[in-house]
């Protein structure tokens, strides 16, 4: 994947109930039933992994941003307040279940690199099994019923990761916005636009069969990071002083800081990850990890989770900012530019 | 992992807000600037977007669009309003699901429905509103596995009826009558079974 501007898939699938009404309008009681229904039923013999349950309301906050940095839960989900609501992780992480938020049911899954046709393969089955507990909420002329009728139809959302600093600097991502927006999809800025990180995902595309939703997405993926590609070279080629002095400067602050952000990290590997892709920085770090992989271990809930003896909530301190800056030292270490 | 989609990246609930650049259009585009980290939202039509998009913006700045239809149903159905001289679109306001007790204001203010039963109570609104097609869409991706048998049903004589209709405009005429029988001999089944 070195090289390739793709640098994740997700899929979600929204699914309801025909027998209950949706849950921002259902009672409690008819929502707890549903859920202990439900996980009942993760727990059978007829799956291939084990679920595991989570208890939303016995988790600390830092856990719940975890889950959501690592893929696992939609921050909307994270957010939501409603009764009745449940989790439960499939097998090592593969995908998870999102029980009473917006929708009765929403299957996600989350995988770095190009697989969003296994992901799909992956979620349509756990969907069949979970339909053998469930009666759907379906029409045939609407298709499966969620709680926006606008996304109503397969109930799928597929999104591809993109980065794409290139395009996001020279300020032509609106025009590609734009076009995917003509489409039925949607672009929005992964972590508030730093790195040039973006998403793309069929927002109101809902018709016609899943596998051709997941291949528009890929394919306008595909054109994107094409675009991105050509646009790098425009920029090496008509200011390479400007080019070379942003990464440059990029690997000296990543070598030296003390104390980073979160959107400045994410910025500083974004120009490293340009710089080595362009043959103009050595980061023997970025060959054996991801650039992704690498923002995506910088979030605040990872660090708590992964570098702090505390877990503490706040996930917003200088403590959390010096070891990011201390993670980014040791992680670029051995790098210089050309 | 998935972006943040809080409803302010979307535009305002009930979809009325005007354009911020020429003030005349409904706005439908919700345009992200990123400058220096910092996100600036603005609401904007399509025209005055696609304008946005086309020039170069300086420094490092970003547009990003967000489509508002998710939440724009309520836009959409102000021209039912022009229709109610005509008569029948009066009672359209009060329809309400009795299943769910969602009304058609609570849907054009949250973009929601209540339950399974309030697309058959609504279906004018939301055909009107999403379903912009001149023709009736069917659905073509997965279903059910255990969906009654009328579904399916259904669900075929949708294929059929708009097979029938391309048919005829290609002249294709004896083909369309084997259809039409087709068409018929499932329809029969459908009405059968459901009494």
């Amino acid at each position: 994947m070195s090289g390739d501007a793709l640098t994740a898939s997700a899929l979600s699938l929204s699914r309801n109930d025909s027998l209950r009404r949706f849950p921002h309008v259902e009672d409690a009681a008819a929502l707890e039933e549903l859920r202990s229904e439900v996980l009942g039923a993760l727990k059978g013999e007829h799956w291939e992994r084990p679920w595991r349950v989570y208890d939303l309301d016995a988790m600390p906050s830092a856990e719940v941003t975890h889950l959501v940095e690592r893929g696992l839960m939609t921050p909307a989900f994270a957010e939501e307040t409603g009764e009745g609501r449940g989790f439960a992780i499939y097998g090592n992480n593969q995908a998870s279940l999102e029980i009473n938020g917006v929708d009765h049911f929403n299957l996600i899954s989350f995988r770095e690199g190009d697989h969003l046709e296994a992901l799909w393969s992956l979620v349509s089955a756990l969907d069949d099994r979970l339909e053998s507990g469930v009666s759907y909420a379906f029409d045939p002329r609407w298709g499966y019923l969620t709680t926006y009728p606008a996304k109503a139809g397969t109930g799928l959302r597929a999104y591809a990761t993109l980065h794409v600093p290139g395009l996001m600097l020279t300020g032509k991502l609106a025009a590609t916005a734009l076009e995917l927006v003509g489409r039925g999809l949607g672009l929005a800025p992964l972590w508030g636009g730093a790195g040039g990180v973006v998403q793309i995902s069929n927002v109101t595309r809902q018709t016609g069969p899943e596998s051709e939703i997941i291949e528009e997405v890929e394919s306008m993926a595909r054109a994107i990071t094409d675009k991105e590609r050509s646009v790098r070279k425009m920029l090496m080629r008509e200011h390479p002083v400007q080019a070379k002095d942003q990464i440059g400067r990029a690997i000296g602050v990543a070598q030296h800081a003390w104390s980073m952000s979160f959107q400045e990290a994410v910025n500083l590997i974004s120009a490293a990850q340009v710089g080595v892709e362009q043959g103009l920085v050595e980061c023997p770090a970025l060959l054996a990890e991801s650039a992704f992989s690498l923002m995506g271990r910088l979030q605040p809930a990872h660090i708590v989770m992964d570098h702090m003896e505390v877990k503490t909530d706040v996930l917003e301190s200088p403590e959390i900012d010096e070891i990011r800056a201390r993670i980014m030292r040791e992680t670029f270490a051995g790098s210089h530019a050309r | 992992m998935f972006a943040d989609e809080s409803p302010d990246w979307n535009l305002d609930l009930n979809g009325s807000a005007d354009c911020e650049l020429c003030g005349e259009e409904p706005a439908t585009m919700h345009l992200l600037k990123v400058v220096d980290g910092t996100i600036i939202h603005t609401h904007l039509c399509a025209r005055c977007a696609e304008e946005t998009a086309g020039e170069q913006t300086e420094g490092l700045a970003l547009v990003l669009a967000v489509p508002s239809v998710l939440r724009g149903l309520g836009k959409k159905a102000s021209p039912d309003k022009h229709d109610v001289p005509g008569g029948s679109a009066v009672n359209h306001e009060e329809n309400f699901c009795g299943v769910c007790g969602t009304t058609l204001s609570d849907l054009k203010e949250s973009g929601m429905v209540g339950c399974a039963n309030c697309y058959r109570i609504f279906a004018e609104h939301l055909e009107a509103t999403i379903r912009r097609e001149a023709e009736p869409v069917e659905h073509l991706g997965k279903m059910p596995l255990r969906g009654p048998e009328t579904d399916t049903l259904r669900h075929e004589m949708m294929r059929l009826e708009r097979m029938l209709r391309e048919l005829v405009e290609h002249e294709r005429y004896e083909e369309a009558a084997g259809v039409r029988d087709r068409l018929a001999e499932l329809g029969q089944r459908l009405d059968g079974g459901e009494v």
